[in-house]
């Protein structure tokens, strides 16, 4: 039939997705000298259940060290933003001996029906160590039991603890209990990704939160007791394992294993940093680096913790910020005393950016407000709303010499508007005295000749 | 709005009375009977009444009784019954026949008797589901919102989706965002799956061709997912009045589809007028611009206060149009505009808006694309003007259908510009008048299409062999997947191996999804626009001088391993224009036929017959499957308006090459040798005949002019191997004065899409009406040397090339 095959190589949809996965596809499951070869290499023993067969990999490790949950940090890690957990969660959440550390290897991260979690890596504190637990499957049919295994040690240990394990392990877990259509995934007390903490408290000095990163840079790397260097690469793992299905070499698998193994005791580790962080008293807050500071306040303004917030981001101000940064903590800092009434606080530090010329246009509305509502100072407050207008035009032209973003347009426009209204009125309230500069931080804008309504 | 009927029946009659006046006014200018090519008046008609079926519930009764509908048309009533009783259906009506309560009525009463049920709505695009929502809700809020209607598409924020999910009794959604959004993530749907009943496919007519055969296999993917989930969904299909409902419903569906095509809808009298543009230069065969000629028409109908939609074939004729028709009316002081346009791209708070000013009157005038041909409520209007033929009965049907007030009188008005088709319709008004609309044809087993969709189905759930997807051998195919390393066979059932997500490279309506991106780089890098693959090696190779929005681009680079085109801004008064060689080869013949003689089944007798040439008539024709080689070797610089050559260049851009299928004619040597024409008329007669019978082709087929290409090649001679391995015949598609001659021609009508979407072999059986039919179109054009509208425009032809075509033709209706 030389003609069908013909047929066949000329379709653009059976072109191998790579050249070297053109190989003949044969079982996973090999001769059993191969088999034991590969339990060797793992250190892997065979599970058995009423689905079925998998590996399982167990080892106990001296590090990380058992790190003793505080209420605080309890508290703010557990909490979502509309939410506080109900009473018997936060027993649960209490005991670590219910927590469960989760990291899982998958055939890739697109998601969807068709994205397998072939490897399950568990861990918890045992014995003042860490304690890990691997599930492998050795092809696509071993994949009941492996979930199996996995609902019995979430139901014992229902808090889980991971890193991004909101948005990409668990909903993926939940997917492929729902694809057996006969193992219920079982119900979490609590989950702690920890991802939206380190992002909070280290994206602004690190730029990138990848746990690797976090192991390099925030926790103590000699003291971790392992090493990333002979580390497979993570974007290859899906490759490994396909290769290992057609037939492929071992080795690679171990390697991945171990990947695991690092991934879940450096989130173990990650734990220990980031409950010590929040845990500890406004007094020793020194001994961090400034934009670790700031972050950590911001990670408690969105918790709702705002009082720590507010020390958190004096004392990385009192530290010392790079200048774009500092914009943004004074504004945050201005915010919060605002919030607790402190006016006249907040006064301060909007009047400081204006001299130190930091985003001037929010610091002259904020003062605009505060001389006319608080201080009742309507000259004042009518000064500030001129020169924040004019300094807001002139930004408007500098930004537009490149680009017309038409949300930026907009945001111009009605603070424009904004500014327009609010010099009417004190215009209204009190005629502008001729010319008188603020007392302090005297601005040096010019001031506009007239409102004139549109531009 | 509270008029006494004696007020609304005199201007009814007065509407009547302005169209006849509009009309006439038409006819007083037409001196030479030319113009108006047709003018025929179809009656009112009653409308057909039938009670509300005896099992529908009490609240959605009164829901449709509080909207004013306290009775059904006998159509809807029967689509309901037939429904009811688990049936798959398929409702063809024309436009404003109340084709939404055909299916909302027993979907919904199926929802408030069992709050469970579930149904998902298909619409084509998405501003279609969205009106569909503002219905559904409206019939909500009456039912004191007693079930959840939501759309899903890109559209749909993030954090309303898991909502949609739980909650969504009837879900609104586009056959793409099925395709990539729902089926591969069908575990967060269960609720749905678990409960999904009915399944609403509106507008079925659109799903043909490529964009069909995708949907079917879909449909297969959807099933296959109902099915994991212990379901069988039923079934309601609506299209648009098409030759064979029944037949692409049940080929989409792939099960039995009752057809329901009678029509109890009350409908106006309307005139139907056929407006051909007057002859500037009858030798040329230059018209009139139609453009302008629409707008006269249409401004015609707004001086007499009649409304008006006027239907343009593109954006920029939109455009165009809206321009002269705002200019002539314009709008008070301080009052809205009157004519407003209307087309993909406006702003859905702007097009509800539009709408509900053509509901109310507010808006006196619309230009739109066909965006509203499709089921958009816009209320009946006065009349329609279309600007150019909109390629299809079908759609030309639909469009009219826009106008006809209930009560009234209406008139709905074709405006044909140069094109072949458009001038072989105004000058055929018997044609659409007296034919069935046209056929939709899908292949869903086209192999491309088919194992794209089973990547996406191991996707969603493995797969195992014995199962049953299309008309293919499974276990091969996966066996082919697992070799080249998408699937792997686990137990018994093949897994997904790779890390990318299928759908995601599977685009259900362009033909391929590998597109270059074209990059302006006179400044700042700065994206301009994309073009799919074969498209981009005719207008995006190197040097060539590309076109957009009406600025000029010169191609610095094309880069075809990234899939991109640098180009920078330039301004010169002249346009490029590739050369492309192509050539096919046929590598299997399904089925030939000599003219009028019995057919020979197979392609030994086929053979056996051609060997002895002179027994037989004058031509032959078939369809198979062909090699289509086609490679762009250079390229010519023609100067703006003088159309001279300028320069030319020569490219190196790899060949493409596409497996297919085509249908073909063979002119055999005696019939060409005893034609008193030169050989170089005698080409250009064939490239005639070739433009010719593609126009007619598309209007036989229904299909988009893109998804049929042409090429003129060299029959094999009889000597060759039966593979025809070593014949590789060279046909520029240009003619020069040097081409040598071909010897026994075949002249190719094949499908551009690899693998073939099943145009050939329903040509193969139409062919005596195709030729026929292209007779018809040459021989009655007025022009004399051939132009756009029959043989092509004269200046790429020899002189004699149109009564070349004819004499050829002469010959093949012999």
């Amino acid at each position: 039939m030389p003609r069908t095959a013909d047929r066949f190589s000329r379709l653009r949809a059976l072109e191998p997705a790579r050249p070297a996965a053109a190989r003949p596809d044969r079982p996973a499951l090999r001769a059993p000298d191969e088999e034991d070869r590969l339990l060797q290499l793992l250190g892997a023993g065979v599970v058995r259940n009423h689905f079925g067969e998998h590996l399982a990999i167990r080892n106990w490790y001296s590090t990380p060290e058992y790190a003793e949950p505080s209420d605080v940090s309890l508290e703010l890690l557990s909490r979502t933003r509309d939410a506080s957990p109900s009473r018997k969660t936060r027993a649960t959440l209490g005991d670590p001996s219910r927590w469960l550390f989760l990291d899982t290897e998958t055939t890739g991260l697109a998601g969807g029906t068709g994205t397998y979690a072939f490897l399950i890596g568990l861990g918890w504190w045992d014995a003042g160590g860490f304690e890990v637990e691997q599930f492998f499957m050795r092809d696509f049919t071993e994949e009941y039991s492996l979930l199996q295994e996995l609902a019995v040690r979430i139901t014992e240990r229902p808090v889980l603890v991971t890193f991004n394990g909101k948005s990409f392990d668990w909903p993926l877990l939940e997917n492929r209990f729902a694809m057996t259509r006969s193992i219920v995934a079982p119900k979490l007390a609590a989950h702690l990704d920890l991802l939206h903490p380190a992002r909070a408290l280290w994206k602004l000095r690190l730029g990138s939160v990848r746990l690797m990163d976090l192991e390099r840079r925030v926790l103590d790397r000699e003291g971790l007791g392992w090493h990333r260097k002979d580390d497979v690469d993570s974007a290859l793992i899906p490759q490994h394992y396909f290769d290992y299905l057609r037939g492929g070499p071992l080795a690679p698998l171990a390697g991945v294993v171990r990947h695991n193994q690092m991934d879940l005791r450096g989130l173990a580790a990650l734990f220990g940093k980031i409950n010590a962080m929040l845990s500890d008293s406004a007094g020793r807050f020194e001994e961090y680096e400034s934009l670790d500071l700031f972050g950590l306040s911001r990670f408690f303004e969105r918790r709702g913790d705002s009082s720590r917030a507010q020390i958190a981001c004096a004392q990385a101000l009192a530290i010392g910020l790079p200048r774009d940064v500092r914009a943004r903590a004074r504004k945050e800092l201005a915010r919060m005393a605002k919030r607790r009434g402190e006016h006249e606080r907040a006064a301060a530090i909007w009047e400081e950016m204006v001299a130190d010329s930091q985003d001037e246009v929010h610091a002259c509305e904020q003062l605009a407000i505060y001389y006319e509502r608080r201080a009742k100072d309507f000259p004042r407050a009518l000064e500030y709303a001129k020169v924040g207008l004019a300094k807001l035009r002139r930004e408007r032209t500098a930004c537009f010499g490149n680009s017309h973003d038409p949300y930026l347009a907009s945001r111009f426009a009605r603070q424009e508007k904004r500014f327009i209204e609010r010099s009417a009125r004190l215009e209204r309230k009190a005629p502008p005295r001729s010319s008188r500069a603020p007392r302090r931080g005297a601005p040096g804008a010019a001031e506009p000749k007239a409102n004139r309504a549109l531009w | 709005m509270p008029e006494s009927l004696a007020v609304q029946r005199a201007k009814e009659c007065s509407a009547i009375a302005r169209v006849h006046e509009v009309l006439d006014e038409f006819a007083a200018r037409d001196h030479n009977r030319e113009i108006l090519t047709a003018i025929r008046h179809f009656p009112a008609r009653e409308a057909q009444w039938a009670d509300f079926p005896g099992w529908v519930n009490g609240k959605l009764r009164s829901a449709y009784a509080a909207k004013g509908v306290s009775r059904l048309y006998t159509h809807q009533a029967a689509a309901a019954e037939a429904v009811h009783s688990g049936r798959n259906v398929v409702i063809v009506t024309p436009t404003a026949s109340g084709k939404t309560l055909c299916y909302n009525l027993p979907v919904l009463n199926a929802i408030l008797e069992n709050s469970d049920t579930r149904a998902l709505y298909l619409f084509p695009t998405k501003a279609l589901a969205q009106d569909q929502l503002a219905e559904l809700y409206d019939l909500n809020q009456r039912l004191d919102h007693g079930f959840g209607v939501f759309t899903y598409d890109g559209d749909t924020p993030g954090d309303a989706r898991k909502a949609i999910r739980e909650k969504g009794h009837a879900v609104l959604t586009n056959p793409d965002m099925l395709h990539t959004g729902i089926l591969p993530h069908h575990t967060r749907w269960t609720r749905l799956f678990e409960n999904l009943r009915y399944i609403v496919l509106d507008e079925l007519h659109t799903y043909r061709g490529v964009f069909g055969s995708h949907l079917c296999n879909v449909l297969r993917r959807l099933r296959r997912i109902a099915r994991f989930y212990g379901r069988e969904p039923q079934f309601i299909c609506c299209s648009a009045t098409i030759a064979n409902p029944g037949e692409l419903a049940s080929r989409l569906l792939e099960s039995k589809v009752a057809v329901l095509d009678s029509n109890g809808a009350p409908a106006a009298a309307k005139t139907f007028v056929f407006y051909n543009p007057p002859t500037v230069n009858r030798a040329l065969g230059i018209r009139r611009n139609y453009i302008n000629e629409s707008a006269r028409v249409a401004q015609e109908f707004l001086k007499h206060e009649l409304q008006t939609i006027v239907f343009a074939n593109s954006r920029l004729h939109t455009e165009i149009l809206l321009t002269c028709l705002q200019r002539a009316n314009p709008h008070l002081p301080g009052k809205p505009e009157t004519i407003r346009g209307y087309r993909g791209g406006y702003l859905p708070n702007e097009r509800r808006e539009i709408e509900r000013g053509l509901r109310e009157g507010k808006i006196r005038g619309v230009v739109s694309t066909s965006a509203l041909e499709l089921g958009i409520d816009v209320g009946s209007l006065d009349s329609v003007v279309m600007a150019g033929y909109p390629g299809t009965i079908s759609a030309t049907w639909q469009r009219a259908g826009r106008a006809g007030r209930r009560s009234g009188s209406s008139c709905a008005v074709l405006v044909a510009s140069s094109a072949p088709l458009d001038q072989f319709m105004v000058r055929h008004p018997d044609y659409f008048f007296g034919h069935t609309p046209e056929h939709a044809f899908i292949q869903p087993d086209n192999l491309e299409i088919l194992i794209n969709h089973l990547k996406c189905a191991a996707f969603e759930l493995p797969i195992a062999p014995r199962e049953k997807f299309g008309d293919v051998d499974l276990p091969d195919l996966c066996a082919r997947l697992a070799e080249a390393g998408f699937l792997h066979l686990a137990g018994e059932n093949y897994h997904w191996t790779q890390e990318a997500y299928p759908a995601d490279t599977v685009s259900l309506r362009s033909v391929t999804s590998d597109n270059f991106v074209i990059i302006d780089i006179s400044g700042e890098p700065n994206v301009v626009g994309e073009i799919d693959f074969p498209s981009a090696l005719v207008f995006v190779h190197e040097k060539a001088i590309y076109l957009h929005g009406g600025q000029q681009y010169h191609v610095e680079h094309l880069d075809f391993k990234e899939r991109k085109a640098y180009v920078k801004g330039v301004a010169v008064d002249y346009y490029t224009d590739a050369v492309r060689y192509t050539q096919v080869r046929v590598l299997e013949v399904a089925a030939s036929d000599r003219g009028n003689h019995p057919a020979p089944a197979t392609l030994s007798e086929a053979k056996a017959l051609s060997a002895s040439p002179r027994s037989a008539s004058a031509h032959s024709h078939s369809h198979g499957d062909v090699l289509v080689r086609s490679q762009v070797v250079g390229f010519k610089k023609i100067k703006f308006f003088t159309n001279e050559t300028i320069g030319d260049g020569k490219l190196e851009l790899p060949e493409n090459e596409m497996h297919t299928t085509a249908y073909w004619v063979t002119l055999e040597r005696p019939m060409l040798e005893s034609l008193p024409f030169s050989v170089s008329e005698r080409q250009s007669g064939m490239l005639g005949l070739l433009h010719a019978l593609e126009c007619v082709a598309t209007l036989l087929l229904m299909c988009d002019r893109r998804d049929l290409a042409t090429a003129i090649g060299e029959r094999p001679p009889e000597a060759a191997p039966e593979d025809g391995r070593s014949v590789a015949v060279r046909m520029e598609e240009a003619v020069s004065t040097n081409a040598r001659e071909l010897f026994e021609p075949n002249l190719y009508l094949y499908d551009a899409y690899p693998g073939g979407i099943g145009f050939s072999e329903p040509l193969f059986r139409a062919h005596d009406l195709l030729v026929r039919k292209t007779r018809e179109l040459i021989s009655s054009c007025a022009c004399e040397w051939g132009c756009p509208s029959c043989v092509g425009p004269p200046g790429g032809l020899a002189p004699r090339a149109k009564e070349a075509a004819l004499a050829i033709l002469d010959c093949l209706c012999a």
